[in-house]
Order: C-alpha cells, then sequence, then structure tokens
C-alpha cells in the first residue's frame, strides 16, 4: 500500500510546478503595469515616472520572464515565498496568519455539513421513498441550490441583526466562527447528505448481505459493520471536492463577514497588485489541495484495499 | 427430530413459489433439490431457511459463489467471529481448526479480505462457517460451481465425512444431476415453482416420471452418469451409442 500512496508523489509535485508555472505566467501578462499599482499603493499619491521605474528594477519586474521566474521559484523549494512587493515584508508571516483563520473555518464548515448530512442521511435511508426521505431530499436540493454568499447574508440578516444572537463581523471571539463556517457548511451538508444517502441505499443492495442476515447476524451489526463502510467508500471520494469548494468558499465568505484570512488576503493582494502574494496564496491553494487528496487517498485505501491492489 | 414444514410459499425477486409446499425431512438425511434453472429451487430454499429459522430451529445456508457469502471490506477472521456470535458462541479457536482441518483449508491468512483467498478456499470457508453451530439443515445452493471438478469432489466428500458425525440434515440445491447423483439419496424435483416429484436417487433416474424430471435426465452431466450409472440409459440405445462412440471410458 506505501508503495501504491508514493507513486502518487510524483503527480503531486507535477500539480504543484504546473499551477507555479501558470500562476506566474498570467500575472507576468495580466494587463496594467504592476510597478505604477505598486507604487501608487506604497506612496499613496500621484508617482512620478522615477518613482515608477525604481519600483521597476526593485521588484525584479523589468527581468525577463524565465528570470523572473527562476527568482521567485528557486526559494519556494525551501520554503521562502518571497517579500510583498508593496511593503517589502516576508509574505510567509502574514500567510501563515492567514491560513490560521482560514483552515480552521473550512474544517468548521465540514464539521457542520457532517454533522448535518451523517443523521439526516440515516433518517432518510431509514424509509427509502418515504416522507422523512423525501422531506431529506428536499431540503439536500434546497441546500444545494441556495448560494453561498445569498445564505451568508440571510444569516446576518436573521441571526446577527434581528435576533441577535451571534456576531457577524470580524474573528476576535471562538464564536465568531460560527455563521461563517455555517454559510458553506449547509452546502457541503446538502451534498453530502445525497452520497450518504445514495451510497447507503446503493451498499444495502450488495449481493453478500443476505446470506448475512441467514446467518443470523443482527440488522444492526449488519448496518453498522458491512452497510456503513460501502457505504463510506464513495462520500470518502468526494470529501477532497468538498474540501476544495470549502476552501474557495472562503474568499466570498472572509469577505462577507470582514473575517481576516486567505481569501481577504487574496483579496487584498489582488487590489494592491502584490504579485509575490496572489502567487503564494495560489500555490498554497493547490498544496492544500494536494495534502488533503493526498490524504483522502490514504483513507479510501484503508477503507478499500482492493483499490490499491488494482493499482499495483 | 424430523424437520417439517408446511405452506411456505414466497415471493422473491420475480421468482416465485406460489404454490404451497409443504416437506417432510428425516434427521441426517441428504436431499437433492433439482430443477431447471428459474423453476423456484433457490427460493424455496430460502423459504426454507427463514421458515425454520422461525421456529427456532438453526440453519445454515451457503450461496452458490462466495461472493454472496462474504463481505469484500472484511477480513476473514471478521467474518468467522461474527458469524460465531451471531449463534451466541464466542468464537472458539479449537472449534475453527477442527473445521478448517475438516475441510483442508490450509495456509490461508485470516488477516486478509475474502479476495485474498483463492475462489475454492472463499468457498470452503463459507461451508467451514456454515457448520460452526452444528446445524439442524444445511442449504448448499449449487455449492460447487464456482469451483473446478478436482476441487468441488474433494469439498462435497469431506463435507460428507464431516456430516456422517452429526444429525444435520443436507439439502443439495443444484441442476447439475450428475453431481446430485453422487451425493444426495432423495431427490426432490421442481418446476415452475412447485415440487413435482419427489422420491429415491436411483428410481428418480431410472424412472423419472414428470415431464420435468424427464427432460433434466435428459439433459443430466451424461458423461459423469454415462460412465458411472449407465443403467439410466439402457432404455435409450441410440444415446448410449452415441455416447459409447465418443468414447467414454
Amino acid at each position: 500500500m506505501s508503495r501504491g500512496i508514493l507513486g502518487l508523489l510524483p503527480r503531486a509535485a507535477v500539480v504543484l510546478t504546473g499551477t507555479a508555472l501558470a500562476t506566474f505566467a498570467l500575472l507576468w501578462n495580466a494587463p496594467g503595469d504592476p510597478a505604477l499599482a505598486i507604487a501608487l499603493a506604497r506612496y499613496d499619491t500621484v508617482a512620478s515616472d522615477d518613482v515608477v521605474d525604481h519600483v521597476q528594477v526593485e521588484t525584479d519586474l523589468d527581468a525577463g520572464f524565465l528570470t523572473a521566474f527562476t527568482a521567485w521559484s528557486g526559494p519556494l523549494l525551501i520554503g521562502d515565498f518571497g517579500r510583498s512587493s508593496v511593503t517589502g515584508r516576508a509574505v510567509w508571516p502574514e500567510l501563515i496568519d492567514a491560513i490560521s483563520y482560514t483552515v480552521p473555518l473550512a474544517f468548521a464548515g465540514l464539521a457542520i455539513g457532517l454533522a448535518t448530512s451523517v443523521p439526516l442521511a440515516a433518517i432518510a435511508t431509514r424509509a427509502p421513498g418515504r416522507w422523512m426521505d423525501r422531506i431529506a431530499v428536499a431540503l439536500a436540493s434546497f441546500g444545494a441550490a441556495i448560494p453561498a454568499y445569498w445564505l451568508g447574508l440571510l444569516l446576518i440578516l436573521l441571526f446577527a441583526l434581528h435576533l441577535a444572537w451571534l456576531p457577524a463581523m470580524g474573528a476576535r471571539t471562538a464564536v465568531h466562527i460560527l455563521l461563517p463556517a455555517l454559510t458553506p457548511g449547509l452546502g457541503v451538508a446538502a451534498s453530502l447528505t445525497w452520497f450518504i444517502r445514495s451510497g447507503i441505499r446503493e451498499a444495502r443492495g450488495q449481493p453478500f448481505l443476505p446470506a448475512f442476515r441467514r446467518r443470523g447476524v443482527s440488522n444492526r451489526a449488519i448496518g453498522r459493520d458491512h452497510v456503513a463502510p460501502h457505504a463510506a467508500i464513495p462520500v470518502v471520494t468526494v470529501l477532497g471536492p468538498e474540501m476544495a469548494f470549502l476552501l474557495e468558499g472562503a474568499v466570498m465568505v472572509e469577505v462577507i463577514f470582514a473575517r481576516p484570512g486567505l481569501g481577504s488576503f487574496l483579496v487584498a493582494a489582488i487590489t494592491a497588485r502584490d504579485f509575490p502574494k496572489v502567487q503564494a496564496v495560489v500555490l498554497l491553494a493547490a498544496l492544500l489541495f494536494v495534502v488533503v487528496n493526498l490524504l483522502i487517498d490514504v483513507v479510501y485505501r484503508l477503507t478499500d484495499p482492493r483499490i490499491g491492489e488494482r493499482d499495483a | 427430530m424430523t424437520l417439517s414444514v408446511s405452506g411456505l410459499t414466497a415471493v422473491r425477486s420475480g421468482r416465485t413459489i406460489p404454490h404451497p409446499t409443504s416437506l417432510e425431512i428425516a434427521p441426517r438425511a441428504r436431499i437433492g433439490l433439482v430443477g431447471a434453472s428459474g423453476s423456484g429451487k433457490s427460493t424455496l430454499g430460502h423459504a426454507l431457511i427463514d421458515d425454520l429459522r422461525a421456529h427456532g430451529r438453526s440453519v445454515a445456508h451457503v450461496p452458490q459463489r462466495p461472493d454472496e457469502a462474504l463481505d469484500p471490506l472484511r477480513s476473514m477472521a471478521f467474518h468467522w467471529t461474527e458469524a460465531a456470535r451471531a449463534l451466541g458462541s464466542p468464537p472458539n479457536a479449537d472449534q475453527r481448526k477442527r473445521l478448517f482441518a475438516a475441510l483442508k483449508i490450509d495456509g490461508g491468512d485470516l488477516r486478509k479480505r475474502p479476495w485474498g483467498w483463492s475462489r475454492g478456499m472463499q468457498q470452503q470457508f463459507v461451508i467451514a462457517m456454515a457448520l460452526i453451530g452444528i446445524p439442524d439443515l444445511i442449504v448448499l445452493d449449487e455449492p460447487t460451481s464456482a469451483l473446478d471438478p478436482v476441487v468441488a469432489a474433494q469439498t462435497m466428500d469431506l463435507l460428507d465425512s464431516h456430516l456422517a458425525a452429526t444429525e444435520t440434515v443436507m439439502l443439495l440445491i443444484t441442476h447439475d444431476l450428475g453431481l446430485a447423483a453422487r451425493r444426495v439419496l432423495n431427490l426432490t424435483v421442481m418446476d415452475a415453482g412447485r415440487v413435482v416429484e419427489a422420491s429415491p436417487t436411483a428410481d428418480l433416474l431410472d424412472r423419472p416420471q414428470t415431464g420435468a424430471a424427464q427432460s433434466l435426465s435428459a439433459h443430466r452431466s451424461w458423461l459423469a452418469l454415462l460412465c458411472g450409472r449407465s443403467k439410466a440409459f439402457r432404455s435409450d440405445a441410440a444415446k448410449a451409442r452415441r455416447w459409447r462412440t465418443s468414447g467414454c471410458r
């Protein structure tokens, strides 16, 4: 099994290199003069041509593409994300700070998603086709159809303004995470409910289950030991895309809830044309995807070792 | 203790036994349930198991293929423990070793999952598992169709000799009359969801009464029968001649 996982590492390296190259190329060719934007961001006034030229030289913007790319990507290998072209400070500490807000948010969203969808799917599949099942399906369709930004605003209106139960803005206390996590979390709950529900229904149709019943194994034990593991396989597969959805969603959610984090960091960096920061965020997001998917692959192989065997 | 069921009916996945069926089975009996595909053999077998279990008898079932008996995500050890627990007995390593020895299962790693074993070994494991609780009845549904002929015969021999020491009744469901002829003393023929004929094996093979039994014995595993039991074919000289010319040794 470990050999199968090691085999995934070159793929991860290709994805990361590709992302780095593509991001750098896109930003290099972005319209507008980054030097001018940086000068404006730094000095907050109309900058003279001299100043703009100075910025251009200082930030390596006058170098060729390949020179600039190697100058940026070389230090990356040792975890150095370079310096902000606007403030001149190292990107890494600020990036870590942003991550420390966004990763808990994403996991809180995932936790909300799982905590809602697992019981809902379990209740729904108790009597397939009956009214509880239909309600669960309706809720799941509804949840999947609502755009996160709209739900976020609705949640602010209801819980923060109208009821005044929960804080909406910032990230001062742990409670501040609730509304921002609920916003994408409910969307995740909706889609996970779908997957878990169909996973359970499919697992119940496994051809070996009648034999277990005839052997005298209780329905409870069959559900726990045979249906649940089979139902978990498709669910584990979609956890990767769900995690991706949560990290993408963080950009919007953090802006709506005025929360620090990767999303706010990215939006601020784009507005200031602070390319090293933008590149750092994109690369980090790619790294997170790769790591999350690698972890899921490991979990996947542990749940269903047939997969590793077939690969080998 | 005689096993008796009456008024069995079942409708399952399109196959039905719409005609209430009653059976009386003596202890230690070896019965073959034969019939064409779709005649309701398996359905009757399942109905029999469910009915007897509902009346508190211990019944074991060996499905046709090991994939219908084993969860690919669970280890063999898990299956064994679970089956023992379901019978209310704590898993007993000595008993397992005895049954494994009886069925000549060796070299299989119990920590592996079913697909880590050969299909023949899997099926033998399933049969061994069915014998944990010393059942009143063991229903074998085409038990050897997944096995190669040598392993199949060996498995049936081992099972026979193991069962000889018990009161267990064996019901062998098959469409292979050749297999049934060698393994059971009584045959029950099914056709279109009803039991149409039941008689000692030799009688049924020699003088099939009903159309279903006649067509089964005409399409039975000829080679095995002609070589081992040519008497059945004397009435049909043309067929026998054809076989003789094709070189039955």
